[in-house]
């Protein structure tokens, strides 16, 4: 496998299965690969399986079957919690809609909780936390809770939590489908400077303005990739 | 575990200080209950220990036989002492005494009294000992001395609890005269429903016998085995004596009755320890029961925090972090309300003791019981529902609202 290739899927089925025993194909097997560096947006229809995709990505789903290479290591059959959790802690970044910040704890102690998980003593956690905080300009929230942060600043928090452990990938679901135009923009504005810095992105959205900051698109339609490459129309 | 995890533990509890209040309210009041009723338990064993302490185990009490129709001559008699020693061979000594009730008056006080008409051993033999004056003597049962030594009560009844003034006071019993020359320290021993050592007048046992008491008085018979361990022999060899000395042929029924000491104690401690023990399985079961409550807590607050839940797993958060997390809320829930719970038993403790009127005993025994009880019950009823937690799939949980 080329050194440039950070992600592999191969085949990729996943299936749900109703309480009665009958199964719902979201993925019908599907193909894909990720290069080192690469800002990659997924559009689709709805339904068309945008989510359970990232949730993949993200290790948070076991795949029904098909191969998934990280770095050239098929992590698609791993299921023992401590493995997983590594991979989501250390190798991935994951940036919700709705932030998912805890609402109790301050913008640093949010930030921090990755490299609590990770084992990191408080000073040193804390330290690149607000680090991270001030290099996304929030150095005078720090100490704020989430309740007390307009929705842009929590979203970014919640990306300088995706960041805390320095990941390569960072995983972004629909990041800005929560936000005014403006914040979206500033938002965006921070994922692509993090993706010249060298993270690779992967980002789900549905709205084209925002897609436009990604080098490639790929779009999903019933489970299947049906462009690898779409370009968005001329408008 | 980190400390930065047991902080966010407190944080979570008290964001939620009713509902956490509540959920510790059982572990508080079953830990106070378990403490109440291990001093309340302790204290009933110390009554016991109190209340026969004077009492030698190694002694044998003989009365006469209750309801049985058996001729006058073959009952318990003060021979029967002499046949005893004669005979004995794991018997070490035994003595007679004769009592009665009687009018009793000194002064313008006056009251319905034991007069226990002893032999000079019997002071020995029940461990009595004087506060003040002298006991009698043989010589003095010989003579028919006219002289009694004082059970503690009867000093506080006719001499407002003062031993020097009532020394070489006369009192009457009955239409008869007695001088005072001694008077016993407070035993708190009572022997069954018949006699209290405290409640006695000691006055020789000729002298009550042949001028004193009238009809209506019992006798008996106070014996010491040689040693603890040969106590059923002797209480065997005690019935073939005075079976003997009686007459009584084989089908003829015991004109006796003999009360081990060993025996009495043992059945009222036993009595005591099955209360403890009683009154401790009913704490534990409202621990038990405030565990349940527990639990229900701790699964409500899983469920509200699903989605926080999901998003640990999602940034990293490993199934035993999680489990960690929730189960440390709810031994900090149990062990608070453990000491909450010990303070509020230890409160009670005093209360109990004034108002219900019983002995309690502060014992440390029942704090660690009690504690460690309550920990215990955080941690088995907490696990479940942490370990549920730590279970959830991630993308489940971060789907809910």
């Amino acid at each position: 496998m080329p050194e440039n290739i950070l992600i592999h899927l191969e085949n990729i089925h996943k299936s749900y299965f109703l309480s009665n025993g009958i199964e719902v194909p979201i993925l019908k097997g599907l193909d894909l690969t990720v290069n080192k560096g690469e800002f990659l947006v997924i559009m689709g229809e709805s339904g068309g399986g945008k989510s359970t995709l990232l949730n993949i990505l993200g290790c948070l789903h076991p795949l029904t079957s098909g191969s998934y290479h990280m770095k050239g290591e098929n992590i698609g059959t791993v299921r023992d919690d401590y493995t997983l959790a590594f991979i989501r802690n250390k190798l991935i970044g994951f940036v919700f809609q709705q932030f998912n910040l805890l609402s109790k704890s301050t913008a640093l102690k949010n930030v921090a909780l990755p490299a609590l998980y990770a084992g990191s003593p408080k000073h040193e956690r804390e330290e690149n936390a607000a680090k991270i905080l001030k290099s996304l300009g929030l150095e005078d929230r720090i100490h704020h809770k989430p309740t007390e942060l307009s929705g842009g600043q929590q979203q970014r928090v919640a990306i300088a939590r995706s960041l805390v452990n320095d990941p390569e990938i960072i995983l972004a679901d629909e990041p800005t489908g929560a936000l005014d135009t403006k914040s979206g923009k500033e938002v965006m504005k921070i994922f692509k400077d993090l993706n010249e810095k060298g993270k690779t992105i992967i980002m789900v959205t549905h709205e084209p303005a925002i897609a436009t900051y990604g080098d490639r698109i790929i779009f999903l339609r019933d489970g299947q990739i049906i462009d690898q490459d779409y370009k968005l129309p001329k408008l | 575990m980190s400390f930065e995890m047991l902080r966010m533990a407190i944080e979570a509890l008290l964001a939620n200080k009713i509902r956490t209040l509540l959920s510790m309210l059982g572990i508080i009041i079953g830990v106070s209950t378990v403490i109440a009723v291990v001093g309340i338990g302790a204290g009933a064993q110390q009554d016991v220990a109190d209340q026969y302490k004077n009492l030698s185990v190694t002694s044998i009490i003989v009365l006469e036989s209750r309801g049985q129709s058996v001729t006058t001559a073959s009952k318990i008699s003060a021979e029967d002492v002499n046949t005893i020693m004669s005979n004995e061979q794991y018997i070490d000594t035994a003595t007679a005494a004769v009592s009665g009730d009687m009018q009793v008056s000194y002064g313008r006080a006056s009251n319905q009294f034991t007069i226990f008409g002893a032999l000079p051993n019997q002071f020995e033999i029940s461990n009595l000992n004087l506060v003040i004056g002298e006991l009698y003597t043989e010589e003095d049962n010989d003579n028919r001395a006219r002289v009694a030594v004082l059970g503690s009560t009867i000093v506080e009844e006719l001499f407002d609890g003062d031993p020097e003034s009532a020394i070489g006071e006369t009192i009457n019993v009955g239409a008869k005269t007695l001088e005072v020359i001694g008077t016993l320290e407070e035993t708190g021993t009572t022997m069954g429903q018949f006699l209290s050592y405290d409640d006695s007048i000691y006055i020789p046992y000729s002298t009550a016998e042949k001028s004193i008491l009238g009809t209506g008085t019992r006798i008996m018979l106070t014996v010491l085995a040689d040693n603890l361990d040969v106590i059923d022999l002797a209480f065997e060899e005690l019935g073939l004596i005075l079976r003997e000395a009686h007459n009584l042929k084989a089908d003829k029924d015991d004109d006796f009755r003999l009360l081990n000491a060993g025996s009495i104690i043992g059945a009222a401690q036993s009595t005591a320890s099955t209360m403890t023990i009683l009154l401790t399985s009913v704490a534990a079961i409202v621990l038990l029961v405030s565990g349940v409550g527990i639990m229900n807590v701790m699964f409500v607050t899983v469920a509200e925090r699903t989605k926080e839940i999901g998003v640990a797993k999602a940034i990293g958060g490993k199934q035993s972090d999680i489990l960690m997390q929730f189960l440390l809320e709810s031994i900090i829930l149990s062990i608070i309300g453990g000491v909450i719970g010990i303070g509020v038993g230890q409160a009670i403790l005093p209360l109990v003791e004034k108002f219900a009127n019983m002995t309690v005993v502060a014992s440390v025994l029942g704090v660690v019981i009690a504690f460690s009880f309550s920990v215990i019950v955080g941690i088995f009823f907490g696990f479940y529902p942490a370990l549920k937690a730590s279970r959830l799939d991630p993308v489940d949980a971060l789907r809910s609202e």
